[in-house]
């Protein structure tokens, strides 16, 4: 087609011109960026199951076993320890991943950061439970590089493969017997890739909503040119062929961008801490195909909005010269919200994560459908009781285009639904026990009194002091207000091995997973909640940009006539802020009922904090992102000649 | 005398191009005058400097014997607010506003409340022609329309002067013509002056004095006898 014209039209645009084509090219590269990052997390989380999964046991079920494999965890300060008892029930058992060779009974492989950890703690704290290692785990062993693992050699008699151990996978694996080392991914993996999903589907929506809106940009900035090339006889095809060539030239470039600011993020997104530990930056790397997919995809997607964008144009030569009053939004939307709200008190804990996932997307969404209807509802309530100029034009302009004004604030909107649904869901903190530390060790029924006596001995070898008593099934050194986490670590390191299959662990240790969990979706929170808001305030700012160029000659003639600058930009100002108040607060409280049924318990002080932070941040964003463009509006009505160009 | 608007030996460049070199210019209360001159000879710069959009590099302009080239940007802007009234080729309504809104938002500029104002607005529409179009937007009106729109907002203020740049311009030559002549009577009736920039000699005949500018100055008639 007209590529040449095309071509001519991107270069010959005029500083203003070119102006857009950038906003553009950022928004497409910001967005990108983030694209990958939400579709990169998942294929991360799934990276992270993969290499775990060994760990896992899969009974060998009628196939020849080769091993008996099980896992426990031990403590070190306040930090897990994975351990892995392997035994060889066939010479030619596989090596493990990141081992060279199968591990002879007696002999520990440390993960690198347990070797050294195991170097620099005195060795009556730690290197003392595993007398003698004999290698380092390599990556492949390993969910993340920091994490805690050793893999310790047995003899197939040997009492921990054979001791019975608790059934709680949460404490461990018994002993299995495996055909394989290749296992499955573990029920607590899985349940982080669900919410991987969530997370992603949250950050997804107002990434597409504003990859729509920077689409837009590029057509907003071509109308008039384009309705001027159609009254001089292009054909529509021409046109759009020309104006979609555009933006889609100009996404792919920002599309290649926004990849290598991602690959440029890596190293730092790596040292997000999940799930005890940064990443591999390998990882977070999607993939060659999932960029090339993704190269592909966004321009595409420009495209297509582009084209939506351009029907206008298209349809009459005068569409753009002549503007008229918009058709009224369908109370549709609105019915559509309310049949997702009303799906959601259905939805208890037994319903599946996918189906839960899907709700809360479609419920979403729907807050995305309803903002335009309600921001024109906000426009003419507005209209009706303005009395000074800059509330009446505000009003106005949410009227005569409510989905331009909720491009601007949809971001932050949809981010208030997020903040209301995770500041309903963030549970509290565990309560924990005060108190001098107790270590405690389940022990066979009948052996208590047998071994208390040995922990005493042991304890007192190893130079703790502490009062061991026993109960009916279990061992409790109480090791007295002066211990501290190194004289804790002794004493576990003492009574290491003990009973076999069993670690002594206090009540902190018992309760890390929980705490673990919470960290977790914590950080998950405040890095979707980020996300959200790079895009929110981005997405607000190039709104606010290309609104100001995309009107500049009439600004330019009401300033010649004697507006005050200030009048037009508390206009601008409050053209956004009415609707984000109103749609941010509808967002957040529908955010909430959507959490209502998922809810554990009453909402708590870190909830409620991290809702009004939102609050904060949002307006204060929208309202930065805005006032960075005043220096636009007053160059663009110092112009003592304003016309169209 | 009673000169409303009085221009001395205005001096404007714009780099190496001098686009008024030394004007003298006059204007009576009440009267119209149009400008003439071929494209670029400096029409639109002596009507910017003559309204206090620009500062000219040289000279003087007083408004009703007080000296306005030295004000301050935001006195100019409130001056042209309340004094002057404009009229531009196009593009000057805003578009999501109402045509009575157009007209009344000077006034609320100018902080008459907002009923006041669009009832003063309103008085407008019928003796423009306008009966009718008070709730239409610009895009649904037609440019002699929307022309006769912005001569309302013009003057709805009562202004001194009303400055129009090829009003116009933008429209078939009988609309022009018929707009020209609203024009040159609502300024009268309302006992403002009229300057006006145009390229149409009919227009020009129908204000009651035409200067004529080439390369920066005036050929004859900046002061009237
Ligand atoms: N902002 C500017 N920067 C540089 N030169 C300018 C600027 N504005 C006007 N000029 C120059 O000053 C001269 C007078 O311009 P002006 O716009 O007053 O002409 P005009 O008589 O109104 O022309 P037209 O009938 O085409 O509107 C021209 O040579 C023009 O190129
Ligand atoms: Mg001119």
């Amino acid at each position: 087609m007209n590529l040449d014209l095309t071509w001519r039209l991107l270069k010959g645009g005029g500083r203003r011109g070119l102006l857009g084509t950038w906003l553009t090219l950022a928004a497409v590269a910001v967005s990108t960026a983030l694209l990958l990052f939400a579709v990169a997390a998942n294929f991360a989380f799934a990276a992270r199951a993969d290499r775990g999964a060994w760990r896992t046991p899969v009974p060998a079920e009628g196939r020849p076993a080769v091993a008996v494999e099980a896992a426990r965890f031990d403590f070190v300060r306040d930090r897990a320890i994975t351990v892995v008892d392997l035994a060889a029930l066939d010479p030619a058992a596989p090596a493990p991943p990141g081992m060279p060779r199968f591990p002879k009974p007696g002999e520990t492989w440390l993960s690198p950061a347990l070797a050294e950890l195991a170097r620099t703690l005195p060795a009556g704290e730690l290197a003392a439970r595993w007398p003698r290692q004999a290698g380092v785990l390599g990556d492949a062993a390993l969910v993340h590089p920091d994490e805690l693992v050793a893999v310790v050699g047995r003899a197939p008699d040997d009492p921990e493969m054979t001791a019975a151990r608790s059934e709680d996978w949460i404490a461990g694996r018994p002993p299995t017997k495996v055909a394989d080392l290749r296992g499955r991914t573990s029920e607590d993996s899985e349940a982080y890739q669900v919410l991987t999903l969530i997370a992603s589907v949250l950050m997804v929506v107002p990434l597409l909503v504003f990859g729509g809106a920077a689409a837009r940009l590029t057509v907003a900035r071509r109308d008039q040119r384009l309705a001027a090339l159609r009254l001089v006889g292009a054909t529509p095809g021409q046109v759009v062929g020309m104006t979609v060539a555009e933006a889609v030239i100009v996404a792919f470039a920002g599309a290649v961008a926004g990849v290598a600011a991602y690959a440029l993020a890596l190293p730092l997104l790596a040292r997000i801490p999940m799930a005890g530990g940064p990443w591999y930056a390998g990882d977070l790397w999607p993939g060659l195909l999932v960029v090339a997919g993704t190269l592909v995809a966004v321009p595409l997607l420009v495209g297509l909005s582009a084209v939506a964008g351009l029907r206008r144009v298209v349809v009459s030569p005068l569409g753009v010269a002549k503007r008229e009053t918009p058709p009224a939004l369908r109370f549709v939307r609105v019915l559509a919200l309310l049949a997702a709200l009303a799906a959601v008190p259905v939805l208890g804990m037994g319903v599946s994560a996918g189906v839960i996932a899907a709700v809360i997307a479609l419920a979403f969404l729907c807050v995305n459908l309803v903002g335009p209807w309600v921001v024109a509802l906000v426009g003419r309530i507005a209209a009706a009781t303005a009395r000074r100029p800059a509330r009446l034009l505000a009003a106005r302009r949410l009227i005569d285009d409510p989905r331009s004004a909720w491009r601007t604030v949809s971001g932050v909107a949809l981010t208030g639904f997020v903040a209301g649904f995770i500041g309903l869901l963030s549970p509290g903190v565990f309560s924990g026990d005060e108190g001098p530390p107790q270590l405690r060790l389940a022990v066979p029924a009948g052996q208590t009194a047998e071994v208390a006596g040995q922990a005493r001995e042991r304890l007192e070898r190893a130079g703790v002091t502490a009062t061991v008593a026993e109960s009916k099934k279990t061992v409790v050194a109480a090791l007295g207000s002066s211990a501290d986490a190194a004289g804790v670590d002794r004493a576990r390191t003492a009574l290491a091995g003990l009973v076999p299959g069993h670690t002594a662990s206090t009540e902190a240790d018992d309760q890390r997973f929980g705490t673990q969990i919470l960290a977790d979706v914590r950080v998950g929170t405040v890095v979707v909640l980020a996300v959200s808001f790079l895009v929110a305030i981005a997405s607000a700012g190039i709104t606010a940009a290309s609104s100001i160029l995309d009107r500049r000659q009439t600004y330019a003639l009401l300033r010649l006539a004697g507006t005050p600058l200030e009048v037009l930009d508390r206009a601008r100002r409050t053209e956004t802020l009415l609707p984000l108040a109103v749609m941010g607060g509808g967002a957040i409280a529908v955010g909430m009922i959507c959490a209502v049924p998922l809810m554990m318990g009453a909402m708590n002080a870190t909830g409620a904090i991290t809702l009004l932070a939102c609050v904060v941040l949002g307006f204060g964003g929208v309202a930065g992102a805005g006032a960075l463009s005043r220096p636009l509006l007053r160059s663009v009505t110092a112009d003592p000649a304003p016309r169209p160009d | 005398m009673n000169d409303v608007l009085v221009g001395r030996a205005l001096v404007k460049r714009f780099g190496q191009t001098v686009a008024l070199g030394g004007v003298d210019i006059a204007i009576r209360a009440g009267e119209a005058v149009a400008i003439m001159g071929p494209s670029g000879s400096g029409k639109s710069t002596l009507l910017h400097c003559l309204a206090g959009i620009m500062k000219p590099d040289d000279g003087e302009v007083h408004l009703l014997g007080q000296r306005i080239d030295r004000m301050r940007e935001r006195e100019r802007s409130a001056l042209r607010r309340t004094r002057f009234g404009f009229v531009f080729q196009f593009g000057q309504l805003l578009p999501e506003l109402p045509a009575e809104e157009n007209v009344a938002l000077p006034l609320m500029l100018g902080g008459v409340a907002r009923q006041e104002a669009v009832r003063s607005a309103r008085a407008w529409f019928v003796p423009l022609g306008l009966h009718g179009m008070e709730q239409r937007r610009p895009g649904e009106l037609s440019g002699g329309q929307a022309q006769r729109v912005a001569i309302a907002r013009a003057l709805v203020t009562k202004p001194a002067v009303v400055f129009a740049d090829e009003p116009t311009g933008a429209l078939d030559q009988q609309t022009g013509h018929d707009t020209m002549r609203l024009l040159v009577e609502a300024t009268k009736h309302n006992g403002a002056s009229l300057i006006v920039v145009t390229h149409d000699p009919n227009v020009a005949r129908a204000c009651d004095r035409m200067v004529e500018v080439r390369d920066g100055r005036l050929l004859a008639g900046g002061v009237p006898a």
